[in-house]
């Protein structure tokens, strides 16, 4: 028991917005939707973080991170899932923003001499990488022994947690809404993580709302976010 | 994990040689005035600069700082804080810290690394794990009751800078009593006067860097 639940606190320690991300500063299109009016209420948001999940982190980021976690310790394979991840994010602020998250992510393990990190962040700095994400969480969460399950529960979590704290901030919800939509998500990215990960060479997404609006973020007048 | 493998693992992170400093304050007080100062006088004593700018709504500073020709646009680089500014400089500086590490791998001869917080209120302190030293500027604009108001900005920075001398006159701030009470409660840290519109405190500011923070006069 005591190992499961080592195992628990290892989760919420690294799964937790106090864990330092760099999370606070993205996005993900949502202030872009936000500007135009597209997303201006709590059912906007829902809509949103939906369509984040289901059109997008289900069938991209999470089949990336299930293989990188599988492939932690098989660089050529990391690189490979890497330039999948890359060349499945149109929106060039989307990419970039996973690269930064990849890097920062990174940058924040080493300090914690967290094993594999340095390796790892040496192959982004050589250009060998771009350090997605999805590619150096599976790959590192591995390393510090979560299992597959549990860094998908991290990454659905954090993804939710951040977009969230964004609309937030951007004054769309209130935290009670963010907390009824959180619950609301809850059996959506259960049912996702139950469905086996699509092969990451047929990773795909869909939400072109979502990617315009990151388009046109790019040269915004107002930008309070990264993306 | 045992400390001394988290110390053995520090020592390889990337720059642990360029000083990271961060200049933190009220949204006007002068930062990035300052920093436009400080380039080219520390670059006169040979030392190398890099930037990162957090602004909290544009690209400004950034883009101001990348135009101004005091330093290559490439050394500057511009984090976006979530409508957070002391978030990224406090709870959760890793974007920050990145950027200064990008900073460091492309530019290993930098000295120091400058860290321009998004101007936030006196509350506002920068991670220990951010910065080496924390410089916190205030100006006689904002009164001249902001160091009896204290924060730990104004308490704890390792040096406050009273920007703008030049309009005290003009606003009613009495610029020596603004310097003696922030000495007495910042007990004998740092207090440096500066008018960044005349140059004046910069020298003074400089040394006390040098002296503190790169150690280049040991
Ligand atoms: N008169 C005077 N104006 C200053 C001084 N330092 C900065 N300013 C002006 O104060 C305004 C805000 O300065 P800025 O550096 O952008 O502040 P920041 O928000 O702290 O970065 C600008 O208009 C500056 O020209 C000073 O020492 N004297
Ligand atoms: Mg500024």
């Amino acid at each position: 028991m005591t190992d499961r639940y080592l195992s628990d606190l290892a989760m919420l320690q690294h799964g937790d917005s106090a864990f330092p991300s760099g999370a606070v500063s993205f996005s993900w299109g949502l202030e872009a939707l936000v500007n135009r009016n597209s997303v201006n209420d709590a059912r906007g948001v829902e809509d949103f973080l939906r369509a984040q999940l289901e059109g997008r982190w289900a069938s991209i980021d999470r089949s990336i991170l299930v293989h990188a976690h599988a492939a932690w310790d098989n660089l050529n394979r990391l690189v490979t899932l890497d330039g999948l991840m890359d060349s499945q994010s149109l929106a060039t602020e989307l990419r970039m923003g996973s690269r930064r998250i990849g890097r920062a992510f990174l940058s924040v393990h080493i300090r914690l001499g967290t094993l594999g990190a340095a390796a790892l962040n040496e192959n982004v700095a050589n250009g060998m990488l771009y350090g997605h994400a999805p590619v150096v969480q599976g790959a590192i969460w591995r390393e510090m022994g979560f299992t597959a399950e549990q860094a998908q529960l991290m990454a659905a979590h954090g993804l939710c947690s951040s977009l969230l704290g964004a609309a937030v901030r951007l004054s769309v919800i209130g935290h009670f809404d963010a907390q009824v939509i959180r619950t609301e998500i809850t059996s959506c990215i259960a049912e996702i993580i139950t469905t086996p990960p699509c092969k990451p060479e047929e990773a795909h997404g869909f939400t072109p709302q979502i990617e315009i609006a990151s388009m046109l973020h790019e040269t915004d007048q107002s930008r309070l976010f990264v993306n | 994990m045992p400390k001394s493998s988290i110390a053995m693992e520090l020592t390889k992170t990337p720059n642990k040689t360029a000083a990271r400093v961060g200049i933190g304050g009220p949204v006007g007080s002068g930062k990035t005035a300052l920093i436009e100062q400080l380039i080219p006088a520390l670059a006169e004593r040979g030392i190398e600069v890099a930037v990162v700018t957090n602004d909290l709504v544009t690209k400004e500073d950034a883009l101001r700082l990348q135009r101004s020709g005091l330093i290559s646009p490439e050394r500057v680089l511009a984090v976006e804080a979530g409508a957070c500014p002391h978030t990224i400089i406090r709870e959760d500086p890793s974007l920050n810290i990145a950027a200064a590490d990008t900073l460091a791998q492309n530019f290993p001869q930098a000295d120091v690394i400058l860290i321009e917080s998004g101007g936030d209120n006196l509350a506002s302190t920068f991670s220990l794990d951010l910065v080496d030293y924390w410089i916190f500027v205030i100006d006689t604009g904002g009164g001249d009751d902001i160091p009896r108001k204290r924060g730990p900005g104004i308490i704890r920075s390792d040096l406050l800078v009273i920007n703008k001398i030049d309009i005290g006159p003009y606003v009613g701030a009495d610029v020596d009593s603004m310097q003696k009470e922030a000495s007495e409660i910042r007990e004998g840290r740092p207090v440096i006067l500066t008018d960044c519109k005349k140059q004046t405190g910069i020298k003074e500011l400089i040394d006390c860097l040098v002296h503190n923070v790169l150690f280049l006069d040991a």
